[in-house]
């Protein structure tokens, strides 16, 4: 597998689910700033992190995606007051889960990026990137068509 | 064991009541290993009840499975009580249907039989063959005594009880209206060493498993109907607008399938394994929801179905709670 | 049609004789049998019971394209999957092949269906006759026969050491063809031993039904309570129907992904409530109840009535793998002491 990343210059593709108040606006700046980021990311907006619901990776796995990331505000500061707190405790478990069925842990990843930390959104990125390259192009469970 | 006579004189005493509709038991079943669940109306049928190591089903699923029609226009809805008879772990899915507010506790009387395991169809037919007639068990000690088509074999119970029976932390019903035996020591701690064991594999060996394993699978949905803890009215994998799981039976989408219900359960599988039981191409679903009940445990210190006064676990959160892998 | 016989010893040999054809064979995963495509021929065993799945998956996959097809530019690019090429089903229990029989009458009702036939007709059926039939384990009772002949091609006996082979058909005298240089020819001992088996055999079948006036009677108990007694306990999950080798409900549905997509046709189960559920909301089969006496009442009562045989083979799964000991034979006792009682009462 990575021998083929190697040889082939894999590029992964990572999907990321961003809070709005938070992480989206934490990319945006990073934008705005003229940052340099990864160009791997596919980024779905969502309105709180805790509005992720973990079978999206699972969906995102199944598609096609290398990397899933779930990025939202820092414990405590989240627009809806709670929503990331249930957010790292279901993702916890997706990752535990996700890890126990063989999905190599690099690929599933969460992280707080506040509205202003544009940098840090574009270093968790690149470790994101950095991760599902290591990890390799995704083949377990993504849709396959086979016997089509 | 139970007195069979002192479990059906309370089966009768509770299905006279005015406000019981239907009582769930076991009778003997109709060949084998197992004991078939029934559900009885009249007292009068309360002779056919059982209780000895070859009732393993869970009946607390039944609570749920029931489909209640759209009352008729004047009638009134039947408020009446179910009775249920339950092992320790089947009670625990009664206090998780409780503090999950499937029903409440005036809905249901719940018989408490306390447990010393129940036989593995499975181990049983390995040593003994498959049987076209029923089985008769009797407990002696540390060894089972059956009947099996007219010749009597004795073996020890550990060869024979379900794996989930030998680390059994709740033998005792942890809710009950009437206990209909003399509580048990609780068999062992479980030291979720199977787990510690599946983890040391690396990613690629895991999922080489995991291949073969959903590879088998027909998406019959047994795990799912029989699962006391799986009673939405509506499944994700029925869901159409929009489709999370495909019908097609690849790896894919078996995959899919098999994590979302170890994803739905977490933090509520009380560890019953019918799942497993009922796997007609023998997947060891448990692997993964044995994994989710150690780690819930240890990063959450919480454990599912025993106390109905808890939060649901993922409907509740601890600003201190564990943060590993988060940038 | 003839009569041969291989060392039991020699069967991958056999198998490998067989590489003009696609084999499919039983191979053991644990403890269970499951007809696959034979890779390696060491894996395959004739010391099975019966297979869990059953191989009407052989004949009637799991999931099916019926067609795909991929938006181009300007034009849409669509093709049928192509037919399958000459096949041999090694080792199918002789219910088993009478199930495809039975399953042949739905798909040449009113439409023939393809994908069913063309594999139907590449496909030689070398059957494997039961030397110890299960426990729960009827076919007489339905028409079979735990060395019944009638829905083979050609029919082998485990006799220990060797094997007899019996070629029934042509199709039966193809493989034995393509197998000329393993299988040498029987004698009488080898026939003797077969009948034999397939006699003591028939002595081990242990359970029964008189299926006489069932297809008839049926109907009439449609709002009986008896059917509650089972009904109560189902859990409404699809173990009995999918694997039931005369089981045929399938559903139709469309996967896409951007260009490319395909209709695809995949097992479905009448136990399950969203089966009968209409687009309005309306389900004509709401509970359990219903569904529980619809599946017995098509089996035992509307197909015969269609198609002049019960649409049920007696090989014994659905009592062996049902969750909760509902048991099909039980079933038909009960509806026949009901409808006695009916009858005495009327």
């Amino acid at each position: 597998m990575s021998e083929d990343a190697k040889s082939e210059e894999f590029e992964p593709n990572i999907v990321a689910f961003l809070c709005n108040w938070c992480s989206y606006a934490g990319a945006d700046l990073a934008g705005t700033s003229r940052m340099h980021y990864l160009p791997n990311v596919r980024i779905i907006r969502v309105m709180c992190s805790g509005r992720v619901n973990p079978l999206f990776l699972v969906n995102a796995l199944q598609q096609g995606a290398d990397g899933v990331l779930i990025s939202g505000c820092h414990p405590g500061d989240c627009h809806y007051l709670e929503g990331n707190y249930y957010a790292r405790r279901r993702f916890m478990l997706m990752h535990k889960l996700l890890e126990h069925v063989g999905v190599d842990p690099g690929r599933v990843n969460m992280s707080w990026v506040s509205a202003s930390e544009g940098a840090k959104f574009g270093d968790v990125i690149e470790e994101s990137v950095t991760k599902a390259k290591e990890a390799g192009p995704m083949d377990q469970f993504r849709r396959r068509r086979i016997n089509w | 064991m139970v007195d069979s006579k002192k479990l059906q004189d309370k089966a009768r005493e509770t299905l006279v009541r005015d406000d019981v509709r239907r009582l769930i038991g076991w009778k003997r079943g109709t060949y084998g290993y197992e004991a078939a669940p029934t559900v009885i109306k009249d007292a009068s049928d309360a002779e056919a009840l059982i209780f000895d190591p070859t009732c393993v089903q869970n009946l607390a699923s039944f609570l749920t499975l029931e489909e209640k029609l759209p009352v008729p226009r004047g009638a009134e809805p039947d408020t009446r009580k179910v009775a249920v008879m339950v092992k320790g772990c089947d009670s625990r899915a009664i206090v998780q249907h409780l503090l999950e507010k499937a029903y409440g506790r005036d809905d249901v009387i719940v018989l408490g039989i306390p447990c010393r395991g129940v036989i593995d169809r499975r181990k049983a037919e390995k040593l003994f063959g498959d049987v076209a007639t029923p089985v008769e068990v009797k407990e002696e000690g540390d060894k089972l005594v059956l009947e099996i088509g007219g010749e009597v074999k004795t073996v020890d119970r550990k060869d024979i009880l379900m794996d989930k029976c030998l680390r059994c932390r709740y033998p005792n019903p942890l809710v009950s209206d009437f206990l209909l035996d003399e509580e048990v020591e609780k068999f062992a701690d479980d030291d979720f060493a199977d787990v510690d064991e599946f983890e040391k594999q690396s990613p690629a060996d895991k999922w080489a498993h995991w291949e073969e394993q959903f590879g088998k699978c027909i998406r019959c949905y047994s795990c799912r109907n029989v699962c006391p803890m799986c009673y939405c009215v509506e499944c994700i994998v029925t869901k159409l607008r929009p489709q999370w799981t495909r019908r097609s039976t690849d790896i894919s989408e078996n995959t899919a399938y098999h994590i979302q219900r170890a994803w739905h359960l977490a933090g509520r599988c009380i560890e019953c394994m019918e799942c497993q039981r009922v796997c007609p191409v023998d997947i060891p679903i448990m692997t993964l929801n044995r994994k989710l009940t150690r780690d819930v445990k240890e990063l959450f210190d919480y454990e599912p179905g025993v106390d109905t006064e808890a939060q649901p676990l993922l409907a509740s959160y601890n600003p201190q709670d564990p943060e590993e892998y988060i940038m | 049609m003839a009569n041969y016989k291989f060392a039991k010893e020699k069967l991958a040999k056999v198998l490998s004789g067989l590489s003009d054809f696609k084999v499919l064979a039983p191979a053991l995963t644990g403890d269970v049998a499951r007809f696959q495509e034979v890779t390696d021929p060491a894996q395959v065993t004739l010391d099975y019971g019966n297979s869990n799945v059953p191989p009407k998956e052989l004949m009637f996959p799991e999931t099916e394209t019926l067609f795909k097809y991929r938006l181009g530019q300007d034009e849409v690019e669509a093709s049928v999957p192509s037919p399958e090429e000459k096949r041999v089903i090694f080792g199918i229990r002789p219910c088993d092949a009478q199930a495809y029989s039975i399953v042949d009458n739905l798909f040449r009702w009113d439409f023939n269906d393809p994908y069913f036939l063309n594999r139907r007709e590449s496909t030689a059926l070398v059957g494997l006759a039961c030397a110890d039939p299960c426990a729960n384990c009827f076919c007489p009772s339905v028409g079979g026969g735990p060395a019944s002949e009638e829905y083979l091609d050609a029919v082998m006996f485990d006799l220990g050491d060797a094997v007899y082979l019996k070629t029934l058909t042509d199709k039966g005298e193809g493989v034995a063809e393509a197998l000329s240089g393993v299988l040498e020819a029987a004698g009488g001992d080898e026939k003797k031993a077969a009948d034999k088996q397939a006699k003591d055999a028939l002595g081990k079948i242990q359970r029964s039904i008189d299926t006489a006036g069932i297809p008839e009677k049926l109907p009439s108990l449609y709002d009986h309570p008896f059917w509650e007694q089972f009904s109560d306990r189902c859990l409404g999950c699809g173990i009995c129907t999918y694997l039931c080798p005369t089981c045929h409900c399938f559903d139709i549905q469309d996967e896409s992904e951007a260009f490319d997509a395909r209709r695809a046709r995949m097992w479905d189960t009448c136990m399950f409530a969203e089966y009968s559920l209409h687009t309005s909301g309306h389900n004509p089969r709401p509970t359990r109840k219903e569904r529980t006496r619809n599946r017995i009442s098509h089996k035992y009562s509307y197909f015969p009535e269609k198609f002049d045989v019960i649409a049920c083979v007696g090989c014994g799964r659905c009592i062996n793998y049902c969750p909760v000991n509902i048991d099909i034979l039980d079933i038909l006792e009960k509806s026949k002491e009901a409808e006695a009682k009916e009858a005495k009462t009327a």
